[in-house]
């Protein structure tokens, strides 16, 4: 026990002094900036400035108006994000109750009408004021994403069998993304087209929110003629309300625990992915160059090939444990400096997990899958005379530890479906799975028998690789091929290891 | 007499259809310096392998200080014949790490270290890795690593290979020390000078096969005295004198006449029946066969 723990300390030492560790470390909160910014950057469409020439008549104001309240949706979502880091939020509930309530769900209809009836962001802006905190930060009002703008005479006037030249004349000036006519035939006995003239037809959100508002106009219309006394009801703007249950928690009405619980397992099967693939493959690295510079026999004069293999799984579980917990504090610096909101997300969704039934298996998974990639890496490692002989069988080994990464999405949707139960059961892949599922709740002898599975699996693997390594670290031969290895491992050996 | 350190009782090792190491058998008692002789891939590696129990035996049995390796692994020291260390670590690090896995205490460990590492010269560098090392330290340091947990019994592998002759020199006195401490120092080498120098006792090993086992005096007691003889003339008439069982020519590289004397017989009668005959000796000398000589008989023999 004192050799491995020795040897797992000098594995630790070896890999976090690397420049390689220093290096991933670092670029994990770069790597979370990029996949949190670029979705940003490709999501900031640019502004589309639009007409519309309306001879119909009534419907280029029904799109103004459409346009005026997805901009209120818009200014009422960034407001409650914006309460939300920087006003007194007890405060704010006690005096400005309706804003509070809005704040809660800024996407719903009724919320989005009654902020634009008390004056929009402004007036929520003046109310608010009293319960910024004293660093608050100023509000930065959303850009609009499209901006209308009046037709120029050349257009209102411009004949229908000439308007086609008209449009491009408006859009080669620059001035417009797109040109909307509304023929005066629209709405009347069926028909419904529009003519839409824009460079680049394949940006369609523009298309889509003119087509939206147009159907709501046309909707009312026809209301209008056939119920006229409803067009004004506010039965018309009534919108569901879901109340949620789960029936199995003994506080029958869900919260957002049950979408909570299933990110830390999902979390962490990804995190369990990462650093196998980052710290098993160093340690395959290892144990190459360890042969290569003869090292390994003279390791193999004071400890047992048992006692050297458990010693760098150790090792390596300990720098895997220290990546995590580095990345989790750069990621929650992260996500403080971002937004607050989301460290309190976070630590709920911890908090979530941290249940009897739930964090002991989770945490079993966790460490038997780093067991388990680990012990085939250091297989690999060492039956490889050199990195280039570790590569060839590298590749491989790889495309197998990434398959489970294509069913992820497919067990998210159905976690207890046959799928994801069939898969359970494959013994290199049930640590993986069963930490993407554990939140949902499999039947109890699926949780039992995939932990025993689990759990034999490893203690095999660590056992085979303690057998490889004792068999092959010493060896100079070629690495044996595929049936070969399995004749070896199975094979009766009476070297003690 | 006390227990041997080590004792080999037919030990055989075979990889697939080669054999290795075929049936062998030795002893070293405490305290003795005994040279592991042979050529390349004679299988003295293997053997030391086994005696650390790297590698198992086929067959056969050992105890090393009456146990088996796995009881007394704290109680060797090893340098194997490749040497390499972790690059990046200290060299007062790298000695107290194989200390500590010998069973030392960790600040021991690194106490041993230094006062090594200051005896060999070498205190300025013990907080330099090892890449930083030359190669001839870096060599030293490991040594060091084999001896720093002060072990009973000492097994180096070709000691000696890639060090210049004054490290060789440093390297001789170090393991005469040793031995004066009372240890017993197993090495295996193909350099019979530093074997000759140092060895209480021989096992040359061919092919696996023990060729000879005993103390040096008594390898020389089976081969016989070499009388060497200059001249700028033929030599050929000293094949008739008596007790001169072989006569060799002089060849490229070796210009003098070599004579293999018979048990009991001196250098006179060659010298006087050069008299006779009126050649001028350039060179005369009559010596025990050296270890190269034995070295080269036996394994020439056995080929």
């Amino acid at each position: 026990m004192r050799n491995t723990l020795l040897i797992a300390r000098q594995e630790f030492i070896k890999y976090v002094t690397r420049r390689g560790f220093f290096i991933s470390i670092l670029m994990f909160p770069i790597w979370i900036i990029i996949v949190l910014m670029v979705p940003r950057w490709t999501s900031a469409a640019p502004q589309r400035t639009f007409t519309i020439v309306d001879r119909a008549g009534g419907y280029r104001a029904a799109i103004v108006e459409s346009l005026a309240r997805e901009n209120a949706e818009r200014d009422l979502a960034a407001l409650a994000s914006y309460a939300a880091s920087n006003a007194d939020a007890s405060g704010l509930e006690r005096a400005q109750q309706p804003l509070a309530r809005w704040f809660e769900n800024p996407q719903a209809p009724h919320a989005v009408a009654a902020f634009q009836k008390s004056g929009g962001r402004d007036a929520a802006l003046s109310a608010m004021r009293p319960f910024l905190k004293p660093a608050a930060r100023p509000f930065h009002p959303p850009a609009p994403r499209f901006v209308y703008v009046e037709p120029p005479p050349e257009l209102l006037s411009s004949p229908s069998d000439r308007f086609a030249n008209s449009a491009r004349y408006a859009l080669d000036s620059g001035r417009y993304f797109a040109v909307i006519l509304i023929p005066p035939d629209f709405g009347q006995e069926g028909h419904a087209t529009v003519q839409y003239y824009a460079r680049d037809l394949s940006d369609s959100d523009l298309l889509d929110f003119a087509t939206g508002a147009l159907d709501s106009a046309l909707h009312r219309n026809v209301l209008k003629r056939y119920a006229p006394q409803l067009v004004d009801s506010d039965a018309l703007e009534a919108t569901t309300t879901v109340n949620t249950f789960n029936p199995t928690k003994a506080n029958s009405q869900s919260s957002r625990d049950d979408s909570l619980v299933k990110i830390v397992p999902i979390a962490l099967a990804i995190i369990l992915f990462i650093v196998s693939v980052m710290n098993a493959s160093v340690l395959l690295q290892g144990v190459v160059e360890e042969k290569s510079n003869r090292m390994i026999e003279v390791l193999l004069s004071c400890a047992t090939p048992r006692q050297i293999t458990s010693g760098k799984m150790v090792g390596v579980i300990a720098v895997a444990l220290l990546t995590i917990i580095i990345w989790s504090l750069a990621l929650f610096g992260l996500m403080a400096l971002a937004d607050a909101r989301t460290v309190t997300l976070v630590f709920d969704a911890l908090g979530s997990v941290a249940t009897f039934d739930t964090l002991p298996l989770l945490l079993l998974y966790f460490f038997c899958g780093l067991l388990i990639y680990g012990s085939v890496f250091l297989a690999i490692g060492s039956m490889a005379n050199s990195l280039a002989d570790a590569q060839s069988l590298l590749g491989p080994s790889m495309l197998i530890l990434m398959l489970p990464n294509l069913l992820i999405s497919g067990i998210m949707r159905d976690p207890n479906g046959e799928m994801a139960s069939l898969v359970s059961w494959i013994p290199f892949y049930t640590p993986f799975f069963m930490m993407l599922r554990i939140a949902s709740h499999p039947p109890a002898l699926q949780i039992w028998g995939t932990t025993a599975l689990a759990l034999g699996t490893t203690a095999f693997l660590i056992w085979w690789t303690g057998r490889v390594f004792a068999n092959h670290v010493l060896t100079t031969e070629r690495p044996p091929s595929l049936t070969g290895l399995v004749r070896r491992a199975l094979a009766l050996d009476r070297r003690k290891i | 007499m006390t227990d041997p350190v080590l004792e080999l009782r037919d030990v055989t090792k075979r990889f697939g259809d080669f054999t290795a190491v075929d049936k062998l058998s030795f002893t070293l008692a405490r305290g003795r310096i005994l040279g592991f002789l042979g050529p390349n891939g004679a299988g003295k590696t293997t053997t030391l392998r086994m005696l650390l129990g790297i590698l198992q035996p086929d067959s056969g049995a050992i105890a090393i200080l009456g146990h088996d390796i796995a009881d007394v692994r704290p109680r060797i020291g090893y340098l194997p014949e490749e040497r390499g260390f972790y690059k990046r670590m200290r060299a007062d690090a790298a000695i107290a790490y194989i200390a500590t896995l010998k069973g030392m205490k960790r600040a021991a460990a690194f106490a041993s270290a230094r006062r090594l590492l200051k005896e060999f010269g070498l205190e300025p560098f013990a907080r330099v890795r090892i890449e930083g090392l030359s190669k001839g330290m870096a060599q030293k340091v490991q040594l060091l690593a084999a001896v720093a947990h002060d072990p009973e019994f000492v097994i180096l592998d070709e000691p000696f290979s890639g060090l210049d002759p004054v490290n060789q020199a440093e390297l001789e006195i170090f393991i005469r020390k040793l031995a004066e401490a009372g240890k017993t120092i197993l090495f295996s080498t193909h350099t019979m000078q530093h074997a000759e120098r140092l060895c209480d006792g021989i096992v040359v090993l061919t092919k696996g096969q023990k060729l000879f086992d005993g103390t040096l005096d008594a390898a020389r007691a089976l081969f016989p005295r070499r009388a060497r003889v200059g001249a700028d003339a033929d030599l050929s008439f000293l094949r008739q004198v008596p007790g001169v069982q072989q006569l060799s020519m002089p060849s490229a590289g070796q210009p003098l006449w070599i004579l293999d004397m018979a048990e009991g017989v001196d250098g006179r009668a060659v010298l006087a029946a050069c008299f006779e005959k009126g050649v001028p000796l350039t060179h005369f000398d009559i010596s025990p066969p050296s270890l190269h000589d034995i070295f080269v008989s036996l394994v020439e023999a056995a080929a």
